[in-house]
């Protein structure tokens, strides 16, 4: 082959003819202009596409770019004219066919003249600023046919007609919908948003605005709300099938304004399906759906959060001031322990745990909990009730889930020292009287405490669980000590509580029965033997004792009793009956007590160890009492309890207050004094902040308080006023 | 080129290049579509006669030429396959060669 090259070469000029024919460009585009409305014409197959491509590269190549580029403009023109009114002449629903038909067939047409003409497009077009031939073909076919006067306005009709019906549940030929759309899109985006995009959104815009009134008129909330969901993806499906993408958020948009947007409040407080009555009926569903539709809208949220707030408080406020629910502390705290998981539950399900109604939740629960001053009271009840015998047979992990719930509540307390006031009063009690169901329960919650308040708040709460640790040991010394002394005197549990760790009450001591008073003193000598400089004083008033009594036909029974009690039924070992006058007399027991003591004696039924004279169910000054011989109980042991009044009396709550305000002022003065230590001067009001501020965690300080504290320490030296400023303090060192 | 290795590949993977003095040139249709030109003759939409028959005549380009070209499409092949070797233009040939390039936009 080699050899064969070497032979045929030769230096040639490629054969152009040298254009010396006048009429050889005319010549030229005549056999292209042919070619294109064969082209137009299917009737391509015969063409040579390598002599079209070297005529219209020779016409590039001999300067005639700017006659061949006219001329495709106008005979392109020409067939797309054609092509316009074949579309124009098409009847009702063949319109859109026609007219996707013939966009089909221009675009292959196009496709070929670009082909052919390709020479054009590399050099002539861009060193001459031309459009592109695929780019002008795309213009032509938008200025002549769908800018055509007869189209322009029939294509959008169609189109929003098409959309019409099938909003109204029709079937359409969404791929033809698809491919005019994509035509459009084709022509550019400011075709598809002029054309189509615009008049879509305000059709739409008008359609809904409609619809929603209709439905609003006519559908309670949830029906309303579903309708709703169900358009809007109705809308988003329609933009998946055959719209652009970009519509998505556009017509979403409007949806959202004129069916969520503009009814929002109407839907919120419809009367009876609103959002208050999804609220208490627990409709998960119909909420879901609702935050997820106004979550689209610019407040909508907190149109719904607001709602609820509202009615958690309103709620809630009914709750706490209920005189009815008062009655039962127990009930009430799980009262509100029930609304709170209901609450939860709701947050969790339907408003996919946001964090903002979460907040408003709890905002509301710390509002109402303390509209009610004795919501710490109850809570600690609540407590006592569950640690008593709430817990007994649940299991470890439901108490802690109950423990932390109640720890829910307490955080919402601003009075978190009256509840811990409460809450030693309540644990005494319960460790003295040995009714703790659960030791682990116990330090469980004493644990949460301290996590949540600190070691201050919990350290005197663990002191009690101490003394009563040590007591049990001091116990055990005491009988291996005098073991041989007592022999068969009654046995003595002594428990020593350190005075400042456990709630003080008056120490209202009594005259103890002889056997007692003998034994109580061998164990006064003993402890103060071995823990010099104590002192100890008896607390009769918290005390139990177990006395084995025997009644008319030799019955036995082994009675329990507390302290005072017990001095009662003592007395009746040397006498048969004794006025009130007499027993207040012999045991000294304050009148109030022994009025409560007496009744539990003598006026319970299946308990009533004490026969009264005359009998009636209250206590007077005059009656006489006898021991009653015909007592019988099914069981051996009898437990005698003293009539309580589980919730405080109203002087007692005040005197629970008073102690309070007087624990609160070494605070609230300690609190001063550490700022102004840090800070030296300060005016009044940031004192006042601070001090709210610092004593947070455990009480809302009240202004006027800590005015008066201010005062009594610029009394003491600790603060002095500032000579030019009066509303300034100033720290003396 | 017209190697007798090569008949064995189907017809439809071969198309035939035509000289101007009428020689023809069996090559396999993705070596000639390294022209731009040649590819839009056998891939435009539509039927044209190129598509149709598997054949295009060039009446403007000489055998040599064509040669050298058919040549040059199979070089050019390896060497977007990542062999790269030299290819060789005689020096009297590059005037007509590129003249053609252009034609053909290669």
């Amino acid at each position: 082959m080699s050899n064969q090259k070497k032979r045929n070469f030769q230096i040639e000029a490629f054969k152009h003819k040298v254009v010396v024919d006048p009429k050889y460009a005319d010549k030229t585009w005549k056999i292209l202009e042919h070619a294109i409305h064969e082209i137009y014409n299917h009737n391509a197959s015969g063409l040579s596409f390598e002599e079209l491509y070297r005529n219209a590269y020779n016409m590039v190549l001999h300067k005639y770019g700017e006659k061949l580029y006219s001329g495709l403009v106008s005979t392109m023109t020409y067939h797309l004219q054609e092509m316009a009114r074949s579309i124009e002449a098409a009847q009702g629903g063949l319109f859109l066919e026609e007219l996707n038909r013939k966009w089909t067939d221009h675009n292959k047409a196009l496709q070929m003249i670009r082909d052919i003409l390709m020479y054009m497009d590399r050099t002539f077009i861009p060193s001459n600023h031309k459009t592109p031939v695929h780019e002008l073909g795309l213009n032509l076919w938008r200025d002549n046919v769908i800018h055509s006067s007869k189209i322009q306005t029939r294509l959008l009709d169609t189109l929003l007609e098409l959309i019409l019906r099938e909003r109204t549940g029709e079937v359409i030929n969404r791929g033809l919908m698809r491919n005019i759309i994509k035509m459009l899109m084709d022509l550019g985006p400011s075709v598809y948003q002029e054309d189509f995009e615009r008049p879509f959104l305000e059709v739409s815009a008008d359609f809904y605005r409609a619809e929603s009134q209709e439905f609003i008129d006519c559908c309670d909330c949830g029906d309303y709300l579903k309708k709703a969901e169900r358009r809007l993806n109705e809308e988003i499906e329609r933009v998946s099938h055959y719209l652009d993408a970009k519509s998505e958020a556009k017509i979403t948009n409007v949806v959202e304004k004129e069916m969520i947007a503009s009814h929002m409040l109407r839907l919120v407080h419809m009367d009876n399906s609103g959002l208050v009555k999804m609220l208490i009926f627990d409709r998960y569903e119909d909420l879901g759906r609702m935050y997820s539709l106004f979550r689209r809208v610019s407040n909508g949220l907190s149109t719904i959060r607001d709602v609820m707030t509202s009615h958690l408080r309103d709620t809630g406020k009914q709750l706490v001031t209920d005189p009815e629910k008062l009655k039962d502390p127990v009930e009430f705290v799980q009262c509100l322990l029930n609304e709170k998981d209901k609450y939860d539950k709701i947050i969790s399900l339907a408003f996919s745990n946001d964090k903002t109604f979460q907040n408003a939740l709890n905002s509301s629960f710390e509002f109402f909990i303390n509209l009610n001053p004795r919501s710490p009271e109850f809570i600690s009840l609540y407590v006592d009730e569950k640690l008593r015998k709430g817990l007994k047979g649940v299991s470890e992990e439901d108490v802690e889930t109950i423990l932390d719930k109640v720890m829910m509540l307490f955080r919402y307390l601003q009075e978190k020292d009256v509840f811990e006031k409460y809450y030693k009063q309540h644990l005494a009690k319960r460790l003295l009287s040995g009714k703790t169901v659960s030791d682990d329960a116990e330090r469980s919650l004493i644990v949460k405490l301290k996590t949540e308040c600190g070691y201050q708040f919990t350290s005197k709460l663990e002191g009690m669980f101490t003394d009563m640790k040590t007591s049990q040991d001091t116990m055990q010394g005491f009988y291996t000590a005098y073991s041989a002394e007592l022999g068969d005197s009654p046995t003595l549990v002594v428990q020593v509580l350190t005075t400042g760790s456990w709630p003080t009450q008056p120490s209202m001591t009594c005259n103890l029965p002889a056997e007692m008073s003998a034994l109580c003193e061998k164990f006064r000598s003993y402890y103060l033997g071995t823990h010099t400089g104590r002192r100890l004083s008896w607390q009769t008033n918290m005390g139990t004792a177990d006395i084995k009594a025997v009644f008319g036909k030799a019955q036995k029974h082994e009675l329990n009793v507390s302290t005072y009690q017990m001095c009662v039924l003592m007395l009746f070992n040397t006498a048969d009956r004794l006025s009130y006058k007499e027993i207040e007399q012999a045991t000294g027991i304050p009148s109030s007590e022994l009025k409560r003591c007496l009744q539990s004696l003598a006026c319970v039924k299946g308990k009533n160890v004490l026969r009264k004279e005359p009998m009636s169910k209250d206590i007077g000054e005059e009656d006489a009492f006898f021991v009653n011989d015909k007592f019988t109980s099914k069981f051996y042991k009898v437990k005698i309890g003293t009539v309580v009044a589980q919730k405080e009396s109203e002087p007692e709550k005040q005197e629970t207050r008073q102690r309070v305000e007087e624990d609160r002022k070494p605070q609230i003065e300690a609190a001063i004094v550490r700022i102004m230590k840090s800070r030296r001067v300060l005016d009044h009001n940031n004192i006042i902040a601070e001090v709210t501020k610092q004593l947070q965690s455990r009480f809302l300080a009240n202004p006027g308080e800590i005015k008066k504290r201010i005062e009594s320490l610029i009394e003491r030296d600790f603060l002095e006023r500032d000579e030019d400023n009066r509303k300034m303090y100033k720290y003396l060192a | 080129m017209a190697e007798p290795s090569q008949s064995k590949i189907k017809k439809e993977e071969m198309v035939k290049l035509i000289s101007a003095e009428g020689f023809e040139f069996v090559i396999s249709k993705k070596a000639a579509m390294v022209s731009q030109t040649i590819r839009n003759m056998l891939t435009s939409p539509g039927s044209f006669a190129e598509t149709e028959h598997g054949e295009v005549t060039f009446p403007e380009i000489s055998t040599t030429i064509l040669e050298k070209i058919c040549q040059y499409f199979y070089w050019s092949l390896q060497y977007a396959s990542g062999k790269e070797t030299e290819f060789h233009i005689e020096p009297e040939l590059t005037l007509e060669l590129m003249m053609a390039a252009n034609y053909l936009h290669t």
